[in-house]
């Protein structure tokens, strides 16, 4: 009797089904659908209102800050490129939308109040007038070059995805191809950050200086509807955008493509030698984590209802890398647990949420000594957890 | 046999030291060669010129059947024509399997968009079994790489270098750190490699090189200083001089 021939198929395959090689994509998945559904039920707009609308949008605000980390983690985690200029992506894709925002909806605003007179108003008329409702408080009534098209939805949305996007192909194909690394690296990146928010900060950039874009939070064809339904809809929003982001990350880092950035980060001039354009590599993570910032940003924005250029500074892509860090790098979920948790912390305790405590002879007031706590709880996980809260789940999975 | 490689009238300079000097060199295919030197001699410094990593300040480097300037290419382009290297130090990913070190070295198109879509064909996965049982390592395919002794991690790195199925093989100091045996298994490995590729060896161990059985070119300040069989460049009054006398 002849035995059948053992095949090469059946010794372990290098990729299996991805969610069964991946099983905390499931659980991530699946707590972040039962997380939604129990805000739903809850919120105010929605639900029995146990939740505020306030808080609602703050938990929307967070899922937003879960996705630029989980953008973070991959290019630094993942391909060890310490990006100190994520933050500038997430607010571009925020001042992208921003800009239809105040613009179709100043432009109800103008028409209705010159549409009371007998003759109709003209485009110029219209135009005119909401570019001195916009630009008036920086003292100029022209709608700048950049506005052209700010009435457009579709124009405005496809720059939450390009504008990011081209930046960071830009800026990264000039810094890769140089061949600047490590904290040369973050040193550049930084400092296209704060050249961008101080650029921003000026009165004549045409995105109103220090003033921002304001009033964000009211949604052009939905101004009939409350903010608890608006704050549930953005909300789910979040969520989903969170997941895909979360699935497309976790698919790109499981493969081959996972185990070459992780090659890069670990020895890139091995990785060179082997054949592969590690630069291509690099600019294709940095240009795609770009964009996912952008879209973030688009989403966290008019939940915030304002952005000005101070949500661009470098300290922003700062304490970006830190909840990356806190959280576990290398680790999806990790990225996730610590941009949740510190920002939730973090507006807990500067809210005025906390109660301060009296030592007797001092009074520990939260919103002094919060980034005190920070800095020294950054100081502790990178001493005693080098993996990150996320890092302790090992303990509970123990991998062969 | 014409010349698979060829370097002709290279010099480098770092800071002044002139670590090649004017150094010409070919290799045939299929060739074993073996590469002794003092320290200094600027053996390494001659792996990094044929593999882009150093910039020569003259000199030509001519590669295959179609005379391709290599001094033109990027890295990673010269090791996708065909020349592959092995460090002095062992550099594999440690914080990866050994499959995936493989998987990562196999001979497939090496674009981002490619290697996201990539899904392993039966033939790669029998590719890898096999370089796994040559290199001896077949126990090991699903153990972290960081977690194999010294010789093994040299071994994964031979292993890997096949994978990649580089018509040149430079190999630096494969036999270092590694015990009898092992060095034994690397010679076969080796031998067998150069029966149908290009095979440059740099190693110190002259009882390596004698089992290896081959060329030997002996670099000295930068130069070739004398090539020929082992036994003939030993007897050269020069070598013995400024590499064995010491």
């Amino acid at each position: 009797m002849e035995l059948p021939r053992q095949t090469a198929a059946t010794t372990t395959p290098l990729r299996r089904s991805f969610l069964r090689d991946n099983p905390s994509v499931l659980w991530f998945m699946g707590l972040l659908g039962l997380f939604t559904l129990i805000v739903t039920l809850l919120s105010e707009g929605m639900g029995i209102g146990l939740i505020s609308t306030n808080l609602v949008k703050v938990l929307g605000m967070t899922l937003c800050l879960c996705l630029i980390a989980v953008a973070m983690d991959v290019v630094w985690g993942y391909c060890g490129i310490l990006s100190l200029g994520h933050f500038a992506f997430f607010g571009l894709g925020g001042y992208a939308i921003g800009m239809w925002l105040m613009y179709a909806r100043t432009e109800i605003v103008i028409r209705d109040s010159l549409g009371r007179g007998t003759i109709p108003p003209t485009e110029l008329e219209v135009s005119e007038g909401v570019a001195a409702q916009i630009f008036g408080v920086v003292g100029s009534s022209e709608l700048p070059l950049i506005w052209s098209f700010a009435g457009s939805l579709p124009f405005q949305l496809a720059m939450v995805v390009l504008v990011p996007g081209l930046l960071a192909l830009v800026f990264g194909w000039l810094a890769f191809r140089s061949r600047v690394t490590g904290v040369y690296l973050s040193i550049l990146t930084q400092a296209m950050t704060l050249a961008l928010s101080l650029y921003l900060f000026q009165n004549d950039t045409g995105l109103r200086g220090n003033n921002g874009l304001s009033g964000l939070q009211n949604i052009p064809g939905f101004l009939h509807l409350p903010q608890s339904i608006l704050s549930v809809w953005f909300f789910w929003a979040s969520a989903f955008a969170l997941g895909a982001g979360y699935l497309l990350f976790a698919w790109l880092v499981s493969g081959k493509f996972g185990s070459v950035i992780r090659a890069i980060r670990d020895n890139e001039t091995r990785v060179r030698f082997l054949g592969y354009n590690v630069e291509g590599y690099k600019l294709f993570v940095f240009t795609v984590t770009a964009i996912v910032s952008g879209i973030a940003g688009a989403l966290y924005y008019p939940q915030a209802g304002i952005i000005n250029p101070a949500e661009i500074a470098p300290i922003a892509s700062i304490y970006l890398a830190v909840w990356v860090a806190i959280g576990g790098r290398g680790r999806l979920y990790g990225a996730v647990i610590g941009a949740a948790g510190v920002s939730l912390l973090s507006s807990w305790l500067t809210g005025g949420g906390a109660p301060n405590i009296d030592l007797g002879f001092y009074r520990i007031v939260w919103t002094d000594w919060w980034l005190v706590l920070l800095g020294l709880g950054f100081v502790a996980v990178t001493l005693f957890f080098p993996k990150g809260i996320g890092g302790l789940f090992d303990y509970l999975v123990r991998k062969p | 046999m014409s010349a698979l490689l060829e370097v002709s009238g290279v010099s480098v300079t770092f800071d002044g030291f002139r670590a090649i000097n004017n150094l010409s060199i070919a290799i045939g295919e299929p060739e074993l060669r073996a590469v002794i030197g003092p320290n200094g001699a600027g053996k390494t410094t001659f792996m990094d010129i044929v593999t882009g990593k150093t910039r020569p300040d003259e000199g030509r480097v001519i590669w295959g059947e179609r005379s391709i300037d290599l001094l033109r290419l990027s890295e990673s382009d010269i090791a996708k024509i065909g020349i592959g290297r092995k460090f002095q130090k062992p550099t594999v990913f440690e914080d990866q399997s050994v499959r995936d070190n493989l998987a990562m070295a196999l001979k497939n198109r090496r674009g981002p968009l490619s290697v996201l879509m990539w899904k392993p064909t039966a033939q790669d996965r029998a590719r890898i079994e096999e370089l796994a049982e040559e290199i001896g390592l077949t126990e090991r395919l699903d153990h972290r790489a960081g977690a194999l002794s010294h010789g093994q991690k040299q071994w994964l790195e031979i292993g890997m270098l096949l994978a990649q199925d580089p018509r040149l093989l430079l190999v630096d100091e494969p036999a270092a750190g590694m015990t009898p045996a092992e060095r034994e298994h690397t010679t076969d490995l080796l031998k067998r490699a150069a029966r149908t590729r290009a095979v440059m060896v740099i190693e110190h161990d002259m009882d390596f090189i004698r089992r290896l059985d081959c060329r030997v070119t002996v670099l000295h300040e930068g130069a070739v200083l004398a090539e020929g069989s082992l036994d003939h460049v030993t007897k050269n009054q020069q070598v013995i001089d400024v590499y064995l006398g010491r």
